[in-house]
């Protein structure tokens, strides 16, 4: 277990500069994701962690040792590559076995602790065989085999799971979750790929371009996002933006579309705002803070509007209704009955109390 | 090919040291490999009492043509020009030929894996096993010492190679454009000639250096099917020797001469050098 | 190959089609076949033909003769040495160049400024006719001018006067220095390629685990590389098998027969001393020996692939 510290990580590629000012703070025992849109630096940032790759400017430190010029091989950590990266002429024994072989392990050893991961990943049957004979779980089986078994204090993950079809993705997903159960290893994540980030990670780091937009546990930035690459990158699907301008009518704060229609805000949110009342701002609305209204009195801080769904696909148990609003598509999640067919008008309620507002030039939330 | 590689192996401050001396190592590395080539190309520039010169001089004092002015004057100069035309015919008929041949294994599977391994074993037959019988052949046709006897010569010791190289070239292109020509209506000359040889440009090129190279730098052939009449520059340079002494300048300066031509294609082409040479196995 | 899908009671426009694709496939590749044919298929018989008769500078016996030249071959002594002599040089060069050509290559690995400059200048030698290359070196031998006695000279103190391409016991390091110094880009080449083809993650994963520098070099980059050196091997093995030009160049096969090699001594049977009909059972000998060799490594690649 290692505590792993980054202190004004840069990273340059000729003119790119691929990594700006990363601080981090990584705590022992904890699953950390870091997740964002390709090119944003995350493998990157991986990479330097394990020592593949130098840092420009910055430190590196593992439970307080700075490791900037240690070499990967003894900077005691594993790494699972998204390639797998199996050694093709070595048997899945073999490949397991060859971080220990490489340290001059005692055979007996060796050889229990490569039974030992494989059982815990059920790939006992598999030790005399070679990875070309292997699906591709499998394989990422062996390399996560061949990762444990070495006992490192730190784990890397680099999207290891982007060249498995999506069944089997759901599948190894538990699976590693499972396993930091059971190690409870520092382990660091890298993917695109946001669920897996929102089911993994003990703590989300959010990276574009270099930055890191917002990190914190997953619920955090689900339902506090900072930003509005934050409130989008995560969800699926995705946040609804509609550009809006805050009004005031009354006692009452309101958000005027472009078409016209007015969504009252709740009252609780109002005094925040004050500052913005007249200037445009973009309202964010997720498909699943929408729901059919089937009468009843309204609770505080839900509007009601009615729209046309134009468009309707079914999932099975749930269904996306897109519709037209302030001139935007707007997506919202329903029951699988809710909408019988497309052209079908309903009226839609929405919950205001979790909706964000969003400055349109800063980007970040209000 | 030329990607960053193993750069993690040693701590920062030692991977520095560790290039440096990487370069010194290269660049004697170099120096040696390339000290017989400045050698020859050195003596084609050089005065005759520097080149019978003990201790041997190491550069001329000054760059002077006359050694090539001399081969020209006497006609020797030639001999280029005679490997220049036999050399590219042969390779662009090999080419033409060679290519629709590969066209027909790598799509049809023609003959199957017999025709394909037949085809490649006539490149490694050694010359010196068939020139004998080709020459009596040659003979009796009255084709010695012709351009044509020798263009066909080149031609069909090239083909299997050509054959073996474009039919992987061509495996590696999709078919599913030449399908989609199909389905537009062309025929299979058509699609041949507008959608395959365009996809393989690069293909052919490489593969074209390295039938011209081969056609150019044979000696054995051009010795044993030429006479006077079209020598091609290998034999000229053994013209050179003598029992006695050599006609170094003569030697260094036809070299030269002969050299500079392939060095230009190569140096053009270099990127394709090893998928050429090594008979695809490697693909670059 | 045709994209229209015939059912069972085929259309016209199909079943012609797929005639002319037929045809098509044959069309194409004859010209290709008929050219090979003419200049593989006919030296053979040939050769087969003249070396069961007995034909030479004073005859022109075409009788059949059955296998007297062929007895002739065993007992020739001047035969069988050109063939020690060929594998002597074969033997000694071909691993000389594939170590040197991997040392080089792993020189180069690594990521190095301008590596592609320093590839495009190596090959050189490689795209010399090795005729060129042979008279070259005997340039740098040369007793009195040539610059190896001097540098060598330097390095014993006192001057050297070694005759490289007379001197018997120096005939062979002469011909071996030219043939290793033409041929190692080529072992170089071929090992720097494959190795850079090696998917890097593997590398780096072992770097991660711990490995040295030795065991990621027997473990991956071997087995890696291993296919591509087999057909390195087979392509120079078969060209230092038909040895030519260097040695022609250096010493014509002297002194006396001392340096001969297979080729060299059938180009003398049958240029030289018209002795045709022997030359003809040399040349099928060579000719079975190599085709036995190459179909057997060529069936091994196609199996790879």
């Amino acid at each position: 277990m290692a505590r792993l510290r980054l202190v004004g990580l840069h990273k340059y590629y000729g003119k790119v500069h691929a990594v700006r000012g990363i601080d981090l703070d990584i705590p022992e025992g904890e699953f950390t994701v870091v997740v964002g849109p390709s090119g944003c630096g995350k493998s990157t940032l991986l990479r330097i962690v394990a020592g593949l790759e130098d840092a420009d400017r910055g430190t590196i430190e593992i439970d307080g040792v700075r490791i900037n010029d240690v070499r990967p091989r003894d900077r005691n950590v594993a790494m699972v590559f998204q390639s797998y990266a199996l050694y093709p002429y070595l048997t899945v024994f073999e490949n397991i076995a060859f971080g220990l072989r490489a340290r001059r392990v005692k055979r007996s050893e060796i050889d229990a602790a490569v039974r030992g991961a494989a059982k815990t990943l059920g790939i006992s049957a598999l030790l005399e065989r070679y990875p070309r004979e292997l699906s591709g779980g499998q394989r990422q089986r062996v390399a996560i085999g061949r990762a444990i078994v070495r006992d490192a204090r730190l784990f890397l993950f680099d999207e290891p799971l982007s060249n498995l079809d999506a069944q089997l993705r759901d599948e190894m997903r538990t699976e590693i979750k499972r396993l930091h159960q059971r190690l409870g290893k520092t382990m660091i994540y890298v993917t695109h790929d946001q669920i897996e980030a929102m089911t993994l990670a003990d703590r989300i780091v959010l990276l574009q371009d270099g930055v890191i937009e917002q990190q914190g546990a997953p619920l955090d930035l689900f339902e506090r996002p900072a930003t509005r690459f934050v409130a989008g990158f995560l969800g699926s699907p995705a946040i609804n933006f509609i550009p809006a301008d805050l009004v005031s009518e009354g006692g009452a704060v309101s958000l005027r579309l472009k078409d016209g229609r007015r969504l009252d805000l709740p009252p609780a949110r109002t005094a925040s705002l004050a500052a913005w009342i007249g200037k445009p701002t973009i309202l964010g609305i997720r498909p699943e803070h929408m729901a059919l209204d089937r009468g009843g009195s309204a609770r505080p801080g839900f509007v009601v509007q009615e729209v046309v769904i134009d468009l309707v696909q079914p999932t099975g148990s749930r269904l996306y209704g897109t519709f037209m609003l302030g001139g935007q598509e707007v997506v919202a999640e329903l029951g699988a009955h809710d909408v019988s067919r497309p052209g079908e008008r309903v009226d839609l309620l929405f919950d205001m109390n979790r909706a964000i507002l969003i400055d349109p030039e800063t980007e970040r939330v209000l | 090919m030329m990607a960053a590689y193993l750069s993690a192996w040693h701590a920062p401050r030692r991977r520095t040291l560790r290039l440096m001396a990487r370069y010194a190592a290269a660049i004697v590395v170099t120096v040696v490999f390339l000290f017989p080539v400045y050698w020859l190309f050195m003596i084609a520039f050089k005065t005759p009492e520097e080149i019978f010169h003990s201790p041997p001089v190491w550069y001329p004092a000054r760059i002077q043509f006359a050694n090539f002015a001399v081969l020209f004057k006497d006609g020797d100069a030639v001999t280029v020009g005679n490997s220049l035309f036999i050399a590219g015919c042969s390779t662009l008929i090999s080419m033409f030929i060679g290519t629709l041949g590969a066209y027909s294994l790598a799509r049809f599977k023609t003959g199957g894996e017999n025709l394909a391994v037949w085809i490649i074993s006539q490149r490694m037959i050694p010359p010196i096993a068939i020139v004998f019988p080709l020459f009596l052949l040659y003979v009796w046709l009255g084709w010695v010492d012709t351009y044509y006897g020798m263009i066909l010569l080149y031609t069909a010791f090239n083909l299997p190679y050509v054959i073996w190289m474009m039919r992987g070239y061509i495996e590696d292109v999709p078919i599913d454009l030449e399908q989609s020509a199909l389905v537009d209506g062309c025929t299979r000359w058509q699609v041949l000639l507008r959608v395959v040889f365009p996809m393989v440009r690069t293909g052919l090129f490489a593969t074209a250096v390295f039938t011209f190279v081969f056609a150019w730098n044979d000696f054995i052939f051009a010795l044993v099917m030429t006479r006077s009449a079209v020598t091609t520059y290998p034999v000229q340079v053994t013209h050179y020797f003598g029992a006695q002494s050599n006609f170094w300048a003569k030697i260094a300066a036809m070299s030269m001469l002969g050299t500079l031509p392939v060095l230009l294609a190569v140096a053009a082409l270099q990127k394709y050098l090893v998928r050429g040479i090594s008979l695809g196995a490697v693909k670059g | 190959m045709t994209v229209r899908v015939t059912a069972s009671g085929a259309s016209l426009g199909a079943q012609l089609s797929e005639f002319s694709d037929r045809r098509f496939k044959y069309l194409v590749i004859a010209p290709a076949i008929l050219i090979i044919l003419l200049i593989g298929l006919f030296p053979l018989i040939y050769t087969l033909l003249v070396s069961v008769q007995n034909i030479n500078m004073t005859e022109e016996d075409t009788s059949f003769h059955g296998v007297v030249q062929y007895l002739a071959l065993f007992r020739d002594t001047r035969l069988w040495l050109a063939l020690l002599h060929t594998l002597i040089i074969a033997a000694a060069a071909l691993p000389a160049e594939l170590f040197l050509g991997m040392l080089m290559a792993l020189l180069f690995l690594e990521r190095l400024p301008g590596r592609q400059i320093f590839v495009a200048l190596l090959v050189l030698p490689i795209m010399i006719a090795p005729v060129v290359a042979g008279a070259t070196w005997r340039l740098l031998f040369d007793h009195r001018y040539g610059p190896i006695n001097q540098i060598l000279g330097w390095l014993a103190g006192e001057p050297v006067l070694i005759l490289w391409t007379i001197n018997p016991r120096f005939v062979y390091p002469a011909i071996l220095l030219a043939e290793v110094w033409q041929w190692t880009p080529f072992m170089f080449l071929l090992q720097l390629a494959a190795l850079l083809n090696i998917d890097q993650s593997l590398t780096e994963s072992a770097e991660i685990d711990g490995a040295s520098y030795w065991m990621v070099f027997r473990r991956i980059m071997l087995p890696a590389i291993w296919p591509v050196l087999m057909i390195a091997v087979l392509i120079r093995g078969l060209d230092l098998f038909r040895l030519f030009d260097v040695v022609w160049a250096l010493t014509q096969g002297g002194p006396g027969t001392m340096t001969e090699t297979i080729s060299i001594y059938t180009y003398d049977q049958g240029f030289r001393q018209f002795e045709t009909s022997y030359t003809a059972a040399i040349a099928f000998l060579v000719i079975v020996l190599l085709s036995l060799v190459v179909v057997a490594a060529l069936r091994r690649m196609e199996i790879d692939r």
